[in-house]
């Protein structure tokens, strides 16, 4: 049991984390479907700096690199008011791609001195507690908000709501990279092409689940790291097929949303602003 | 420096901005190519490739056909709004259902069409359920719709493993042959089954038809548009939901009909079966802007640049994310032109 | 004179420009990777093409089952002279390009169809699993080894059947742990899984996985492993005993020569397979190259004992003398010798007989000592 329960957090830690930058955007209105692409890349980076100069440098590279990309889907979603959904898509895939042409020579390659999983988990706890409080005491968090809802009564209020979406790609980039680098400076810890094997999606159904608040968020990635774990520890204990135990997480997503009845998206998720309209 | 709405942008205009968007992105691929050594000239011409012979565009027609199948059912779905991204699933359901009937009812000549409605049927049925939980519950069908694909993905994979693997595949993750009266005619020597192809198209014509000439239609998109008028109009927005999403299911379905009989012939491992043609149909639709009709034009788009990319992997020994890459920008670039081509840029406040 | 000489220079020039090469062109099923499949296979290709003057080689990487066709197609207008094929998915491809080009060669990885310009090739490890299977039984302190499994096919299953046999032959009581993860690349699946594992005791790993995720995952817990497919020693090198590794090269050189010397042609395909073995050196165990075992293990496993044929011998002697007479020309051993029972009891290879080819290639039951579930096992 205690081993299942350090599986969850070990294993939710980079789903959260990728989850908590992706409801940042979110919460300001902009939708970010480029986080498999973000993270992929954002591993590489963190891999190659590591290796170059260490984990603390790696860890840097890597929420370097996804605040980068996170501020370029911004220059399409937010300054060009383009299609955020196709933009995202967009960008996974260049991510992903970027990240499998560049990355060739770091495959095969052991990481010396591999960062320590609990301590990032951590790290990620805490920030999933700071963007609590950014949300819902900080100035920053009620502009966030309120673009997120009402961009135009938060344009009429004097509120940048570009620069408002800008930051909060950025910001969410950044969770994003270091979920990135979890993945490849500490829960691998090497580098392949397409180590991110879809955690980005889940991630994403994830900010869902958790109703776009943080706290909720922590849940949920952990509730789907121990399900995770779970379909691999029950397997061959019981007879049913081990194909019905690996569909279990996602079943069981299904029905925690089922039964955890309507949540509110933010009224402007998804939709560019247009002041004059 | 400001974007303004433009209203009535130029044809001038809206070609300009294309060729620049997509000019930069070649430039953007350029400087990929020659980083791997290949001249970028050569690169261009091995990308536009499959549109210069009858084996390139089979490959564009056969990527194509799943693609115009599922954009034209999104198309209408994310229209009403409903946002199914589960496609991938809804076609491994109808992969299923045309695998019973293909491997455990007496073969006839019924037995293609029975494939193509239990396929239809089944991919309907699985993202019903999606509606329903979104209707009843207020579940979000973003999420459901992409849990339901991993479910699918292992219900697949325990049929081919367990219950329905084949008597003569040597063990491995398939289910035996499709008998003759199972498998859809095809192009030639090509893996163009037209059948399907022709569904396709109907289905973006109809739905068309169905969505700007029909009162259904108009309730459609008013519901899409603005959902508090549609209560206040007396629409039945969940019934509405429900059947637009039933359609976009009904169509995925059919186009995993097509891809097992028409290509593999059997039901096999279900990461061989798609391509994720579900996710990338997502993007033919949302390029075409809730009109099924333009996915007439961007799945063939969509189509060619994914057939381009893989020339460009096999002529130069790339690495396949060339691919990824290939797409991305030029997706990008796309869009960055449709958006801009809608705005005016205002140098002043 | 003048153009005697300057038509004698553009020959040479054309001869040495195209040359009179053989073009050899690869299907690869996954992205080449670090570790697995596909980049053993690539590692092989680059060692054909570097040993073999005349060879020019092409491939192209993940391409899905039902592309290979269409490849085929392409590589042929490019004027491949021969086709590997490097997954069992590619058969009815494979068999229908070799219809519509009767004059180009094809080998078949993994394949059991061939035809006159159609041939099939392995490199099978389930001897060296075997070997792997007797340090493993030694070294497991829990009786408990864990088995990170791909996709339920026959091959994986001999895989399986074959380390387990090894496992019992040393410890009689030990059970073999299987899980399966249906990918054959998920790094994440294969942590996870093999933190199950742990969790329930397991110290010794195997597994069929594209990345050295489970090798890693072991040494963070003190759990010693066994490489898969290329050397992964540098991932753990206090844990990594030993492991399979494969040399395509052998097998890909050997075929390219006989195609060059015209032993091979398109129409004389129909019985060439090769299943090779230790014997063939088309496979190899070890932790890195030439380290059959870890160095390190080599005390261990020393003292560690077994019963062969009623005498006590060390597990250590005892591999290394099964190496030696499985890699020579004619090996007296094999691990699939009756008599065999699986797991429910019924036997499978009767006293004194030796599983065929037939029976190695479609083999669905679980050895005595595999726990955990088994899609498709015979009733």
């Amino acid at each position: 049991m205690e081993e299942a329960l350090v599986r969850a957090v070990l294993f939710g830690t980079p789903i959260l984390l990728a989850s908590l930058g992706a409801l940042l955007a979110e919460r300001g209105g902009v939708v970010n479907l480029g986080v498999e692409g973000i993270m992929a890349l954002s591993a590489l980076a963190a891999f190659a700096a590591a290796m170059a100069g260490g984990v603390g440098l790696g860890v840097l590279a890597g929420v370097g690199t996804g605040a980068v990309l996170g501020a370029f889907l911004g220059l399409f979603a937010v300054s060009l008011r383009a299609n955020q959904f196709v933009a995202g898509l967009a960008l996974a895939a260049l991510g992903l791609g970027a990240s499998g042409l560049l990355g060739k020579r770091y495959e095969g390659v052991p990481l010396p001195n591999p960062l320590p999983e609990e301590g990032l988990a951590l790290l990620a706890l805490a920030l999933a507690a700071l963007l609590h409080l950014l949300l819902y005491r900080t100035r920053f968090g009620l502009y966030l908000r309120s673009v997120g809802e009402n961009p135009r009564a938060a344009d009429l209020f004097g509120v940048s709501v570009d620069g408002v979406r800008h930051l909060a790609l950025f910001l969410g980039g950044g969770l994003m990279g270091l979920a990135g680098a979890y993945l490849s400076l500490a829960y691998r810890p090497s580098w392949t092409d397409g180590m991110t094997a879809g955690l980005g999606w889940v991630a994403i159904a994830l900010v869902i689940l958790a109703a776009w608040q943080p706290l909720r968020a922590v849940l949920g990635a952990y509730l789907f790291g121990l399900l995770f774990f779970l379909q691999f520890r029950l397997q061959g204990s019981v007879p049913i097929p081990s194909e019905a135990f690996a569909a279990m997480p996602y079943l069981l997503v299904i029905l925690v949303l089922a039964l955890s009845g309507r949540t509110r998206a933010p009224k402007a998720l998804g939709i560019p602003f247009e002041r004059g309209r | 420096m400001r974007l303004e709405l433009d209203p009535n942008p130029t044809p001038a205009k809206i070609l300009g901005l294309y060729a620049l968007f997509l000019g930069l992105a070649l430039l953007l691929l350029g400087g990929v190519f020659l980083a791997y050594g290949v001249s970028p000239l050569r690169a261009y011409a091995l990308l536009l490739s499959p549109l210069g012979d009858t084996l390139g565009l089979a490959e564009v027609a056969r990527r194509t056909i799943p693609l115009l199948l599922i954009g034209a059912g999104l198309s209408l779905a994310f229209r009403v709004g409903f946002f199914n991204i589960g496609a991938e699933g809804q076609l491994l359901l109808g992969a299923v259902g045309a695998a019973y009937v293909a491997l455990f009812l007496p073969p006839g000549p019924w037995t293609l069409p029975l494939m193509f409605l239990l396929g239809g049927a089944l991919g309907a049925l699985w993202v019903g359920l999606a509606a329903w939980l979104r209707v009843r519950f207020g579940a979000s069908e973003i999420l459901t719709t992409l849990m339901q694909n991993y479910l699918a993905y292992y219900l697949v994979v325990y049929l081919v493993a367990g219950p329905w693997k084949g008597q003569f595949v040597f063990g491995f993750l398939y289910t035996d042959r499709f008998p003759q009266e199972a498998q859809l005619p095809r192009l030639g020597d090509t893996l163009v089954h037209w059948p399907t192809l022709l569904l396709g198209v109907g289905a973006a014509l109809l739905l068309q038809v169905l969505l700007f000439r029909t009162p259904l239609g108009f309730a459609w998109r008013i519901l899409g548009e603005n959902p508090a008028a549609a209560r206040y109009l007396g629409l039945k927005g969940g019934r509405l939901l429900l059947v637009a999403a039933l359609v976009s299911g009904f169509l995925a379905g059919l186009a995993g009909v097509g891809e097992v009989a028409g290509i593999h012939l059997r039901l096999l491992e279900p990461a061989q079966i798609s391509l994720g043609y579900g996710f990338t149909a997502i993007l033919a639709a949302w390029l075409a802007r809730g009109r099924p009709l333009l996915v007439l034009l961007t799945a063939p788009l969509l189509g060619v640049i994914l057939a381009g990319g893989d020339a460009l992997k096999l002529s130069l020994s790339m690495p396949f994310r060339v691919v990824d890459v290939v797409a991305g920008l030029f997706l990008l670039a796309l869009i960055g032109a449709e958006a801009l081509s809608r705005h005016r840029l205002i140098w002043r406040r | 004179m003048k153009r005697f000489w300057a038509l004698a220079v553009l020959a040479l020039g054309l001869a040495l420009g195209q040359g009179d090469k053989l073009k050899a062109c690869f299907i690869y099923v996954g992205p080449i990777g670090d570790a697995g499949w596909t980049y053993a296979h690539d590692l092989g290709r680059k060692k054909a093409e570097a040993a073999l003057p005349w060879l020019e080689t092409r491939y192209v990487e993940s391409v899905p089952e039902a592309q290979a066709l269409p490849v085929i197609d392409r590589f042929v207008r490019e004027g491949c002279q021969v086709i590997f094929a490097t997954s069992f998915g590619y058969m009815e491809g494979v068999l229908e390009g070799a219809k519509k080009y009767p004059n180009v060669i094809f080998a078949h990885a993994t394949g059991v169809k061939r035809a006159p310009n159609v041939a099939t090739y392995m490199a099978d490890f389930y001897q060296v699993y075997y070997l792997n299977g007797l340090a493993a039984g030694a070294l497991s302190k829990t009786g408990k080894i864990g088995y990170v499994a791909a996709f339920p096919i026959p091959e994986v299953k001999r895989h399986i059947n074959a380390f387990t046999l090894g496992v019992r032959a040393v410890n009689p009581n030990a059970q073999v742990l299987v899980r399966w993860i249906n990918a054959w690349y998920d790094p994440a699946k294969a942590r996870e899984a093999t933190e199950a594992l742990l969790a329930q005791g397991a110290d010794v790993f195997a597994f069929t996985e594209d990345t050295p995720t489970v090798i890693q995952t072991a040494a963070k817990k003190g759990a010693y492993s066994f490489g898969h497919y290329t050397p992964m020693l540098k991932f753990a090198p206090d844990h990594v005993v030993s492991g399979q590794i494969v040399h395509w090269d052998v097998i890909y050189i050997d075929f390219l020569k006989k195609v060059k010397e015209g032993v091979y042609t398109a129409k004389n395909l129909q019985n060439v397979d090769y299943f090779w073995l230790l014997q063939h050196k088309a496979v190899e165990m070890g932790a890195d190259y030439g380290v059959p075992i870890n160095p390190k293990h080599v005390t261990l496993l020393q003292k560690a004992q077994m019963t062969v044929g009623g005498k006590k011998v060390s597990v250590y002697d005892h591999i290394l003398a099964l190496v030696k007479d499985m890699s020579s020309p004619k090996p007296t051993f094999d691990p699939f010798t009756g008599p065999i029972r699986d797991r429910k009891g019924v036997v499978r290879i009767p006293a004194g007989k030796k599983a065929t080819l037939e029976e190695l290639l479609t083999m669905e039951w679980a050895a005595a000592g595999v726990v955990g579930d088994w899609p498709g096992e015979p009733k």
